[in-house]
């Protein structure tokens, strides 16, 4: 038993130590870009992302010194993510349609409902349903218990049942965007999508730093894109940052 | 052939020796002696090595010479060093031990006499007797702590010095001043006194670190500088060309000199005084002036002027408490080859923690001017600032709605966050994860519990032959408990009171009529008991009889209600088997 608190003990400590750590990380990460120095920011914010910390601040900051070091892509990628924590961020959104108006060319965006989905994080969306979930099945349980009520429950238990209906329906859309339609970023200054997965293949068209494009399968280190003209080609991972769906 | 023949003609020369010698006795400090080991009739087999504290001696070469008298030939090799002395006194070469053809040989010890360099005096300076000497000038008579002057000293040489080299100048004597990058400057003839000397100035800075009377010197240096040979005859035109002159080593010195260092008054030092001395000027630009709480804004001071530039430092912005400061970075820019005259540049990045913020509080900086013993503040205006909040800049509306056609498209990116804010800590989602699924079903089975519930409370109401099956069973359970307190209580007629209407209940339940209406007669006679077993039939007869009998026979006792209450609950039990 006193093992066990001991090893809790353990554990919470070195959370806490992790979490000291990873501030002072973040400060030292925002005096660079302060200082003008958006290379090394950008290094410093990948080392405490690749160390296991994940935070909209981060996410966004780090967004930011990718596009003062001139990566569009990286940039891009990085506010997407933050995106899927924070998606009602005002300065997140409007640093992310920024950068992308910095992109040249044309390039895939998400469509309407893709945007209006994603206004809530899945987390939001899975909480809100749950919600209306255990409320509709509370009324619907006092209208047995107490069937009295039922006739001034009616109404109540048909809102509980629409709204349930209604956001179970955004969140399966939201899980299906999620899961099963990813993007991919191009983070590299130039990628040369090839009709297959290898490198001698041929050259079906050319995305530049920054460009979205859709994840239509994967295999090893190649995925299958499409563009936002519908041309389809394969990618190295090297050369993109594949998301998952907003 | 010649050779052989001057080895048939010549005889070896006596046995070997050993001699040491200086070429002089008595040298002052910064000039240097030579001592030459010889080394006749036979070269040695290992060379003595002099050492002595306080003189440094350095081999220089070796010579050979072979001289024939008489036909007699001896060889000489010399080994030639250089000795400079390190400090004044008298120095004893001891005895030296060489190894020549076998033979151990020694050479007598050698004095030196080192003495000390001495300045020149007035009289004989302006006599023109000196070849060359030493003069240190200092530009001030007092200076203050902080306060950086350049020195002067200067090598005269007289103008029959056809040239110098080998210029040594000694560790500067400059206690209690710090001296900077010493710099040849340009040279120039003057008269001094009845000759034209030849002057080498050699600058040197010089800051004063402490306070008090402060010794310079005295300077000492030497110099190898070639005067006419002298025995010069001829034509002086060709003299110009074929002369090579006569090279003498000579030691140089200055007299010391004493300066005051004043300390920094106290009186009127302004508060953000950090230790400028000179005189300088300020200038500061801040940009971006519209900024959102947290963006940079880059503050660049510029201080240019005469002093100790390297140590002028910024000095905290009090007035800056509304910002975020970072360490300033500095690059000095030096407009001369002294380092006290130049701009030194800070950057300093802020950024406002607040809306509020109005603008860059003026910036001041204060430094002493020696010349005028007084401190000068140098104060740059305040600079307006627009600074916005974060979430009210113009530019999150491209996410939200349309923008009007006044405003302006973005310029840049909005700034960094400033707090790292909650780390999040899983990153699969709810829906992914079993717990929470599972969670959702706790929901569905309450309201299937609550379901089940009331089916069966509506099959009871719905019923009344069950409900009466269940009031009934309840009033018999009640009710034998009843009986066995009568029984116990020897209480007849109550006992058999209850025991009648217990059956009464019982029978109509089972028989469906009012419980009543049931008599013996009326049991007897319906149709549900007259196919009952007749073992079941002639209990209930004997338990109507019983409580017939109880309304007119005497009194009995506790055993025998406690056991015909054991009869009727078996009876009950029976009566429950009976399907309606």
């Amino acid at each position: 038993m006193k093992s066990r608190i001991a090893i809790l003990l353990a554990v919470v400590c070195a959370g806490k130590l992790l979490a000291t750590d990873v501030t002072a990380d973040f400060a030292s990460a925002n005096k660079l870009y302060a200082e003008g120095k958006f290379a090394e920011a950008t290094t410093a914010y990948a080392a405490i992302l690749k160390a296991g910390a994940q935070s909209p601040a981060l996410l966004f900051n780090a967004g930011n010194a990718a596009f003062k070091a001139g990566h569009l892509g990286k940039a891009i990628a990085a506010y997407r993510q933050a995106e899927l924590l924070t998606p009602r961020d005002v300065e997140l959104r409007a640093n992310l349609a920024f950068v992308r108006n910095q992109v040249p060319g044309a390039t895939l965006r998400e469509s309407r409902w893709q945007n209006w989905v994603g206004t809530l994080t899945l987390n939001e969306g899975a909480l809100l349903t749950a919600g209306f979930f255990w409320a509709m099945f509370a009324l619907l349980a006092v209208r047995q218990l107490r069937p009295a009520l039922a006739p001034r429950l009616r109404s109540v238990t048909r809102l509980a049942v629409a709204l349930t209906l209604f956001s179970g329906t955004v969140l399966a859309l939201q899980a299906a965007n999620r899961f099963n339609a990813a993007m991919a970023v191009v983070t590299g200054a130039e990628a040369v999508a090839r009709s297959g997965p290898f490198d001698e293949a041929q050259s079906v068209f050319t995305a530049r730093d920054g460009a979205e494009l859709k994840v239509l399968d994967r295999h090893d280190n190649w995925v299958q894109v499409i563009n936002h003209a519908g041309k389809i080609g394969w990618l190295s991972r090297r050369q993109v940052a594949v998301l998952p769906g907003a | 052939m010649v050779l052989f023949a001057v080895a048939l003609l010549v005889r070896p020369a006596a046995a070997a020796s050993f001699t040491a010698s200086l070429d002089r006795d008595a040298v002052t400090l910064g000039e240097s002696a030579t001592l030459a080991l010889a080394f006749e009739g036979a070269q040695p087999n290992n060379l003595p090595m002099p050492s002595v504290a306080g003189l440094q001696i350095t081999q220089t070469g070796t010579s050979q010479s072979v001289n024939i008298v008489n036909g007699a030939m001896s060889s000489t090799v010399t080994v030639s060093f250089s000795v400079k002395p390190q400090r004044p006194g008298e120095f004893t070469i001891p005895a030296l031990t060489a190894n020549v053809n076998g033979q151990p040989l020694s050479s007598a010890p050698l004095k030196l006499v080192v003495s000390k360099a001495s300045a020149p005096t007035a009289n004989a300076v302006n006599s023109g007797s000196e070849v060359a000497f030493l003069k240190f000038t200092f530009p001030k008579n007092k200076i203050y702590v902080g306060q950086s002057v350049v020195a002067q000293l200067e090598l005269c040489l007289r103008d029959d010095v056809q040239n110098f080299g080998n210029f040594q100048l000694s560790p500067l004597n400059v206690d209690g001043f710090s001296a900077g990058k010493i710099v040849e400057g340009q040279r120039r003839r003057a008269q001094i006194g009845s000759r034209v000397y030849t002057i080498v100035p050699v600058l040197i800075p010089l800051t004063a670190v402490k306070s008090g009377v402060l010794n310079l010197g005295p300077f000492n240096a030497s110099a190898v500088i070639v005067l006419p040979g002298h025995s010069q005859g001829g034509d002086p035109f060709f003299r110009q060309f074929f002369n090579q002159g006569e090279q003498k080593q000579v030691a140089l010195a200055t007299e010391p000199l004493s300066i005051e260092s004043l300390t920094l008054p106290k009186q009127n030092q302004p508060a953000n005084f950090t230790g400028a001395v000179g005189q300088f000027e300020l200038a500061a630009t801040a940009g971006p002036t519209a900024v959102t709480v947290g963006d940079p804004i880059t503050v660049r001071v510029q201080i240019s002027g005469r002093g100790a530039l390297d140590s002028v430092a910024l000095p905290a912005q009090d007035a800056w408490k509304n910002f975020k400061t970072y360490p300033p970075t500095t690059k000095l820019e030096n407009a001369d080859q002294f380092g006290f005259q130049g701009t030194k540049t800070f950057e300093q990045i802020i950024s406002p923690l607040n809306n509020d913020v109005r603008e860059l509080p003026a910036l001041s900086f204060t430094y002493f001017n020696p010349e005028d013993g007084r401190y000068h503040t140098l104060t740059q205006p305040a600079v307006p600032l627009a600074v916005h909040a974060a979430g009210v800049t113009p530019l999150p509306q491209m996410a939200a709605t349309k923008p009007s056609n006044e405003e302006k498209p973005a310029q840049d990116i909005l700034p960094i966050k400033e707090k790292l804010g909650s780390l999040i800590a899983g990153k699969t989602p709810l829906v992914a994860r079993p717990v929470f699924l599972a969670v959702q079903a706790v929901p569905v089975l309450a309201f299937l519990a609550a379901f089940v519930w009331r089916k069966r409370a509506d099959n009871l109401a719905n019923n009344p032959r069950l409900r009466r099956r269940r009031a009934v069973a309840a009033l018999i359970a009640s009710g034998l408990i009843d009986l066995k307190n009568h029984a116990a209580a020897n209480q007849p007629d109550e006992f058999f009171a209850t025991l009648f209407r217990l059956l009464q209940e019982q029978l109509g339940e089972r028989l469906d009529c009012p419980a009543s209406a049931i008599t013996e007669d009326v049991a007897d006679g319906h149709a549900l008991l007259r196919n009952a077993p007749a073992a079941l039939r002639a209990a209930l007869h004997e338990q109507f009889q019983l409580c017939n009998q109880a309304r007119y026979a005497p009194v009995r006792g506790t055993s025998e209600l406690n056991s015909v209450a054991a009869q009727f609950e078996k009876l009950i039990a029976q009566l429950r088997e009976v399907k309606p």
